[in-house]
C-alpha cells in the first residue's frame, strides 16, 4: 500500500509541474500584457512598453520567469497580479472556498438526488418510473449548463423574485448556481447508478441475500448499492475535472468570485502570475481527487489493497 | 416502499431549499447601487487605463480641471488658468482649503508630487506616463501658484489634466504606502471617499464633507463588479442594481419593456472603421478602396443590424470629437459606381480580398458579414476572417499580417481627434502598419504646434478630409452607449466619456 500510494504520489506530482509549464508557455504566446495595460493610452513608444515589461519581470527569458514561478509556489508565494499588484496568494485565498462550495455541494445535491433516482429505475427497470427518469435525465443531459443558468435565473428571480440574479450572498445566493450544477451532474449519475445498479441486482449474491429473507432496502442499499460504490467513486473522481470546468461557466453567469472567474478574468487581461496560480492549484486538486480515488478503492474494495 | 419514502424526502427538502429565501430588499433609501462590467483591481490612478476606472475613480479623485457632460473644461482643484509662453507653459491657481480624505492639506507640492510621480520610475512601470510625456517640468510658485512646462507642443494636455493618471494624489499618504496598497485604499480630494474594496465584488462610496463642489445628494454608493451582460440586466430586473452599464443592443428590448425601467444613451468614445491595407495587394490601388467604400450602404448596417443604435461616420472620429467636420459629406453608397471604378482599376472580377476582425465581437460579425455581401455584389469575392482578440490586436494588426481590410475601434476619452488620427495614419505608429506618407506625416505633426483652437481646428478637418480623399479607410459608424436605469434614480446624467460625477444625482 505503501509503495503504490508513493508511486502515485510522484506521478501526480509530475502531472502538476507539466501542467504548470504548458500553461506558462502556451499564454506566453497569447499576447502581450503590456499592450493589454497601455491599450487606450494615446500614444505608447516601444520604449514605453519596454519599461512596462521589465517592471511585470517579462524582459527576463522564459526559463527564468518559470523558474521563479515554481521557486515562488513551492515557497508559498504566488507572486503579484499584473493589475495593481495585488498578492495573488491573496485572490487565491478569497476564490478557493468559494469555488469549493460550489462543486462540493453540487456534488453532494447531485448524488442525494441520483442515488434514490437511479436505485428507483434500476429496480423497476422498463416501469415507468424509470421512463419518465430516463426521458428527464436526457433532458439534463442535453442542457447547456449556461442555458439552464439563465432559466432559472428568468423564472426564479424576475419572474418570482424569489432569489438574487447573482452574487455570492449567503445561503440564497447559493441556491441557483448548485442547483444549476447539481442538474447537470445528476443527468448523468442517475445513468451511472441505474447501470451499476442492474449488474449488481444480477448477481448470484442479491438471490442469496433476497432468499434469506432480508428486507428489500437491506439487500439495496446494504448489499447491491456498496457493490456499486467503485464505478461510482471512479465516475466521481473523474467527473470533477469536468465539475471545475463547469464552475467556470456557471460562476460567470452568477457573478460568483470564485476561481473560475479569476481564470476568466486572468485570461482577459493576460495576467500571467493569477493565471498560473489559479490553473495550478485547480490542476493540484484535480490530481488529488484522482489520488483519492485511487486511496478509496482501497478502502471500499478490500481486492485492490493486495495489488 | 422505502425508496418512494426517500425520493418524496428529497423533493421536500429540495422544496425547502428554494421556498423560504425572501426577496432581496429593494434599493436603500440614499443608496445608488451600479452594476459595473470590470473591477480595475486597483485605484491608484497611475496604474491603469481603463473606462472603468474612469466611470467609477472620477468620484474619488479631483483633478485641475474638471470636464462637465457637454465636455466642457472647468475649474477643478485650480480656480483659474492661464496659457503662457505660446502654449508652452500652463499656470495654475490653486483651490485654498480644500484636504485629502485622509485629512492632508492640498497645495502645489501636491500637484508636483502628483506629476513628478506619474512621469518618474513609478509612473514607467504603468500605462499612463506615455500620455504625459510632453510635460517638461512642474514648477511651483508659491503654495497656490504651479506651472506646467511642456517640453513639446500639446494642444490637448489641459484636457488631459482633467483625468485618468492626472488625478491630484496625497503626497505624504502615497509615499508611504506605495502603489499596491494606495491601489487598494485610495485617498483623493474627490466629492466621495472609498469606505470598502472588496476586490472583484464591489466597492463602497460615501460623500467626504465638505466638498468644494457641493455635497453628494447620495448617502451612499455601491459599485457591483458584474461581468456578464445577462447578469447585469437580470439584477436591474430584480431590483437589486439601479444602473446596469453599457447595455449590448441585443438586451435593449428587456429594459425597455420594464414599467420600472429606462434607457438612458450617449454618443460612444469608440468609432468603428474598417481599414484598408494600402501597402500590399489590390487595396494598395486607391481606386479599388474607393470603390469599396461606395460599394457598402452604411446607413442600411446602421438601420439594420445595429437598429439605429449608431451613426454612420464620414471620418474615423464621433460628432463630438474635436476635429470633426459638419462639412465634410459621406461617400453615398454606389453600386453601379463602385463596379465602373473597379473595372477602371483593371481589377479581374471575383479578386479575392479578406475582411479581418475581433471575433469576441458578435455585432460585428454580422456588419462583416453585411460589408462581405456588399463586396461579393460589386464584384469581389470578401471572406471574412475571425481573429481572437490579443493575436489580433497585439500582432495581426501591428505587424502588418492583415488582409485586405481589417476592423479598427478607436476613440479616447479626450475626444480630439489627433488621438486617433496620429495613432492611425503616422508612419511607424503601433497601429499604422501600413500607411507612410510624408505629407500626411507633416500635417499630423503640424497640428500639435499649433496654439490657436480654431486653427488647429481647421488642421484636424484637413486631416480627416486627407484621410477620406485618399479612401485610406471604409468609415463606418459610432455606437451609442446604453444604461439601464432604475426610474427610483433621478438626476443621473449619462456623460460621453462614461466618467461619471454622482454629486447631482439621487435615489427615491
Amino acid at each position: 500500500m505503501g509503495r503504490f500510494l508513493a508511486q502515485r504520489f510522484a506521478l501526480a506530482v509530475f502531472v502538476v509541474f507539466v501542467v504548470t509549464l504548458l500553461v506558462a508557455w502556451a499564454i506566453r504566446l497569447s499576447g502581450d500584457p503590456a499592450v493589454m495595460l497601455a491599450e487606450g493610452s494615446s500614444s505608447f513608444s516601444a520604449q514605453d512598453l519596454r519599461n512596462i515589461r521589465a517592471a511585470l519581470g517579462l524582459d527576463r527569458p522564459f526559463w527564468a520567469q518559470y523558474a521563479g514561478f515554481v521557486a515562488g509556489m513551492l515557497t508559498g508565494d504566488m507572486g503579484r497580479s499584473f493589475m495593481g499588484g495585488v498578492p495573488v496568494a491573496k485572490m487565491v485565498a478569497q476564490a478557493l472556498p468559494l469555488t469549493l462550495l460550489l462543486a462540493l455541494l453540487s456534488l453532494a445535491v447531485s448524488l442525494l438526488i441520483s442515488v434514490p433516482l437511479g436505485v428507483q429505475a434500476a429496480v423497476h427497470r422498463g416501469g415507468w418510473s424509470d421512463q419518465a427518469i430516463r426521458i428527464v435525465s436526457l433532458l439534463g443531459l442535453s442542457f447547456p449548463n449556461f442555458w439552464l443558468a439563465i432559466m432559472l435565473v428568468l423564472v426564479f428571480s424576475i419572474a418570482l423574485g424569489w432569489l438574487p440574479p447573482s452574487g455570492a450572498e449567503g445561503f440564497a445566493g447559493l441556491v441557483m448556481p448548485v442547483a444549476t450544477m447539481a442538474i447537470i451532474l445528476s443527468a448523468t449519475n442517475v445513468r451511472l447508478v441505474r447501470t451499476a445498479m442492474l449488474e449488481t441486482l444480477g448477481a448470484q449474491y442479491i438471490t442469496v441475500a433476497r432468499s434469506k429473507g432480508l428486507s428489500e432496502t437491506v439487500v439495496l442499499y446494504k448489499h447491491a448499492l456498496r457493490n456499486c460504490a467503485i464505478p461510482l467513486i471512479t465516475f466521481i473522481g473523474l467527473q470533477f475535472g469536468g465539475l471545475i470546468g463547469g464552475v467556470v461557466v456557471v460562476e460567470r453567469v452568477f457573478n460568483w468570485p470564485g476561481m473560475g472567474s479569476l481564470a476568466f478574468d486572468a485570461v482577459a487581461s493576460r495576467d500571467y502570475p493569477v493565471l498560473q496560480a489559479v490553473v495550478t492549484v485547480l490542476a493540484a486538486m484535480i490530481v488529488l481527487v484522482n489520488l483519492l480515488v485511487d486511496v478509496l478503492y482501497g478502502l471500499v474494495d478490500p481486492r485492490v489493497r493486495g495489488t | 416502499m422505502r425508496v418512494r419514502l426517500m425520493l418524496s424526502t428529497a423533493v421536500l427538502a429540495l422544496s425547502a431549499v428554494t421556498a423560504p429565501v425572501l426577496a432581496p430588499p429593494a434599493g436603500a433609501a440614499g443608496t445608488l447601487t451600479i452594476a459595473q462590467a470590470q473591477d480595475p483591481n486597483t485605484w491608484d490612478p497611475i496604474s491603469t487605463f481603463l473606462i472603468a476606472w474612469g466611470a467609477v475613480a472620477s468620484n474619488m479623485f479631483d483633478g485641475l480641471v474638471l470636464r462637465d457632460e457637454q465636455l466642457t473644461l472647468k475649474p477643478g482643484l485650480a480656480t483659474s488658468w492661464e496659457v503662457l509662453d505660446e502654449g508652452m507653459r500652463l499656470r495654475f491657481k490653486l483651490r485654498q482649503g480644500v484636504t485629502f480624505h485622509n485629512g492632508e492639506p492640498f497645495d502645489a507640492e501636491a500637484v508636483r508630487f502628483t506629476m513628478t510621480r506619474l512621469l518618474g520610475p513609478e509612473g514607467a512601470k504603468g500605462p499612463q506616463q506615455s500620455n504625459y510625456t510632453s510635460i517638461g517640468s512642474v514648477e511651483v510658485l508659491d503654495p497656490y501658484t504651479v506651472d506646467i512646462v511642456l517640453k513639446r507642443p500639446d494642444p490637448v494636455m489641459i484636457s488631459k489634466l482633467a483625468g485618468y493618471g492626472a488625478m491630484i494624489v496625497p503626497p505624504k499618504y502615497t509615499a508611504e504606502k506605495g502603489s499596491a496598497e494606495f491601489g487598494q485604499h485610495p485617498v483623493g480630494t474627490g466629492p466621495f471617499k472609498v469606505t470598502g474594496y472588496e476586490n472583484k465584488v464591489s466597492l463602497t462610496l460615501e460623500p467626504s464633507a465638505g466638498h468644494w463642489d457641493g455635497k453628494p445628494k447620495l448617502d451612499k454608493v455601491v459599485y457591483r463588479f458584474i461581468v456578464e451582460p445577462n447578469t447585469q440586466v437580470a439584477e436591474l430586473q430584480a431590483g437589486r442594481v439601479d444602473v446596469a452599464s453599457n447595455v449590448p443592443i441585443a438586451l435593449i428590448p428587456a429594459i425597455t419593456a420594464s414599467p420600472s425601467l429606462h434607457l438612458l444613451s450617449t454618443t460612444g468614445p469608440t468609432v468603428t472603421v474598417l481599414r484598408f491595407n494600402t501597402a500590399n495587394g489590390p487595396t494598395r490601388d486607391e481606386r479599388v478602396r474607393r470603390a469599396m467604400v461606395m460599394a457598402v450602404d452604411r446607413e442600411a448596417i446602421v438601420k439594420q443590424i445595429l437598429q439605429g443604435h449608431a451613426k454612420a461616420v464620414t471620418s474615423f472620429q464621433s460628432t463630438l470629437s474635436f476635429g470633426f467636420d459638419p462639412a465634410q459629406k459621406p461617400v453615398p453608397f454606389d453600386p453601379a459606381g463602385a463596379k465602373k471604378l473597379l473595372a477602371e482599376a483593371k481589377l479581374p472580377p471575383g479578386t479575392v480580398v479578406s475582411l479581418d476582425f475581433r471575433s469576441n465581437d458578435t455585432t460585428f460579425r454580422e456588419v462583416a458579414q453585411a460589408i462581405a455581401g456588399y463586396l461579393t455584389a460589386a464584384g469581389l469575392k470578401a471572406q471574412v476572417r475571425p481573429f481572437e482578440m490579443n493575436l489580433f490586436t497585439n500582432d495581426i494588426i501591428p505587424n502588418g499580417k492583415t488582409g485586405e481590410m481589417f476592423q479598427m475601434g478607436w476613440g479616447g476619452w479626450t475626444f480630439d481627434y489627433d488621438n486617433t488620427a496620429y495613432l492611425m495614419y503616422h508612419s511607424g505608429e503601433h497601429w499604422n502598419p501600413y500607411d507612410k506618407d510624408a505629407g500626411l506625416d507633416a500635417m499630423l505633426e503640424g497640428q500639435r504646434r499649433i496654439a490657436d483652437r480654431g486653427e488647429r481646428e481647421k488642421a484636424l478637418q484637413k486631416i480627416a478630409n486627407f484621410v477620406a480623399d485618399h479612401a485610406l479607410e471604409l468609415p463606418l459608424y459610432n455606437v451609442d452607449t446604453y444604461y439601464g436605469v432604475n426610474r427610483r434614480v433621478k438626476g443621473l446624467v449619462v456623460p460621453p466619456d462614461n466618467r461619471f460625477r454622482l454629486i447631482g444625482t439621487s435615489v427615491e
